[in-house]
């Protein structure tokens, strides 16, 4: 039915989009006892999950997804950090990336999985990067890999699992 | 050999990382030169935290029913310990009570109107924190409508957490302790040791030890380790004797010069709902 696949694209997602922004941060301070509990640094990365399963069934075409990402990526960096740059720069290149290689992987959750990976390390590793640039950080590469990467990876993978099917069925195109 | 990029190509990419690098080391220093950001962002700001604190609602009822839950596990032992420090505290309230009243009146008779001990509480509520993994911000319910200003600080159930770094109409951002940048972590404080104080600066956080470090300590023979750690309210916007934590150890820094004091902050920084802003009276 075309009705529902327009307001799928161009309503649903990104008011799903605007609502895990938001969700990303409320988590993050309402669950901070256990994100953030003994070393590990884990961070719930919905968004970014999100713009995955959008390049995963490939709808990026179907949408402005570009500016989608820039749009996120300016909102975490006024509204989370306040420095201009970091967020919109990791989001875009994550999801280029993504984009770049998608067509190398298939359907099944396993592969699936492998690509977000890739846009997730992309991520984190571009925004710890930039806050090294501008000395935001004192952690040293290591530190950075086992306390907050491979944590965050292991929740997101989780989540980007959990919510793939749910996800595909909600999305996948039906012409 | 096959060419990756053509050298157009090259050029966008270098141009445009140099034009990134700038922006954020760029918008970085403008904010921390700036007491309130500009109109578009404060309003930008406003309105995201509105929306933020409708979806913050249900969020945070299922947080705390989670953390509540954790608590109840430890909940018998910390009673029965606390129920045996509880009688002393009444007697120390009674103490500072008596003290209050006569310091104010002794202030009276010396024409003293504030001092750096005084200050107003404003309460706030978190609303979101910052997904990321260093700038530890949180972002609270309450801004310039209630005489927030860029600098003040922040103190969670026990003592201080953090200052306010950006101050927009109805909510700010509150930059944590625990905060690595360069200017987040620069409070005066004052170690309390039984030969005197001896007055610091906080200059970092050890994020594996969760410890505050204090440098450069020119006279460490009078601390030691479990002594008490107040703001000292040298620099006039944090008041002084505000609670920061008690002192974890000593080491010598990395050349052997002067030593390094590890700071165990008193609150759990992790656990801040409920935060108050304290705004000292001195300028007023």
């Amino acid at each position: 039915m075309f009705s529902w696949q327009f307001s799928r694209l161009t309503i649903l997602y990104p008011l799903i989009l605007f609502l895990l922004f938001f969700l990303d941060g409320n988590v993050m301070a309402a669950l901070t006892p256990l994100l953030l509990g003994g070393s590990f640094h884990i961070l719930p990365l919905g968004t970014l999950i999100w713009f995955f399963y959008a390049i995963q069934f490939e709808l990026t075409k179907d949408m402005p997804f570009t500016v989608y990402v820039i749009l996120i990526g300016l909102f975490f960096d006024i509204y989370y950090t306040g420095i201009v740059g970091t967020y919109t720069v990791a989001f875009l290149v994550a999801t280029l990336l993504m984009r770049a290689v998608r067509p190398y992987f298939d359907e099944r959750l396993l592969s699936a999985l492998l690509l977000f990976l890739i846009g997730l390390g992309a991520y984190l590793g571009l925004s710890y990067f930039f806050s090294a640039v501008v000395g935001m950080t004192s952690l040293t590469i290591s530190q950075f890999v086992y306390l907050v990467a491979l944590p965050t990876a292991v929740l997101n993978l989780l989540l980007a699992a959990v919510f793939y099917y749910p996800a595909w069925s909600l999305l996948q195109r039906t012409h | 050999m096959k060419k990756w990029f053509s050298s157009r190509t090259l050029v966008t990419l270098m141009v445009s990382f140099l034009v990134i690098v700038g922006l954020i080391a760029g918008s970085n220093w403008y904010a921390q030169r700036r007491s309130q950001p500009p109109f578009f962002q404060r309003v930008f700001n406003d309105i995201n935290a509105t929306i933020s604190k409708a979806i913050a609602w249900p969020t945070n009822a299922v947080g705390s029913r989670a953390n509540s839950f954790a608590n109840l596990l430890s909940t018998f032992e910390e009673n029965k310990k606390l129920k045996a420090k509880i009688d002393n505290y009444a007697q120390t309230k009674v103490r500072l009570q008596k003290m209050t009243e006569e310091n104010q009146s002794l202030k009276k008779q010396l024409g003293l109107k504030h001092t750096l001990t005084d200050y107003d509480t404003v309460s706030a509520v978190t609303i979101s924190r910052a997904p990321t993994a260093w700038d530890s911000q949180l972002i609270i319910n309450k801004g310039s409508n209630a005489g927030l200003k860029k600098g003040m600080p922040v103190l969670g159930d026990q003592g201080i957490v953090g200052r306010i770094a950006e101050v927009n109409t109805v909510n700010s951002k509150v930059s944590l302790i625990s905060d690595n940048s360069e200017d987040a972590n620069r409070f005066a404080i004052t170690v309390k040791g039984d030969q005197g104080d001896v007055n610091g600066v906080i200059s970092g956080y050890n994020t594996d030890q969760k410890v505050l470090e204090m440098g450069q300590v020119t006279n460490p023979q009078n601390i030691k380790e479990g002594d008490t750690v107040v703001t000292s309210g040298l620099g006039g916007i944090i008041p002084a004797g505000l609670y920061v934590g008690k002192v974890a150890n000593i080491s010598t820094d990395n050349y052997g010069l002067s030593k390094k004091v590890y700071i165990r902050p008193s609150s759990d920084l992790n656990a801040l709902n409920n935060l108050l802003v304290a705004k000292t009276q001195m300028e007023q």
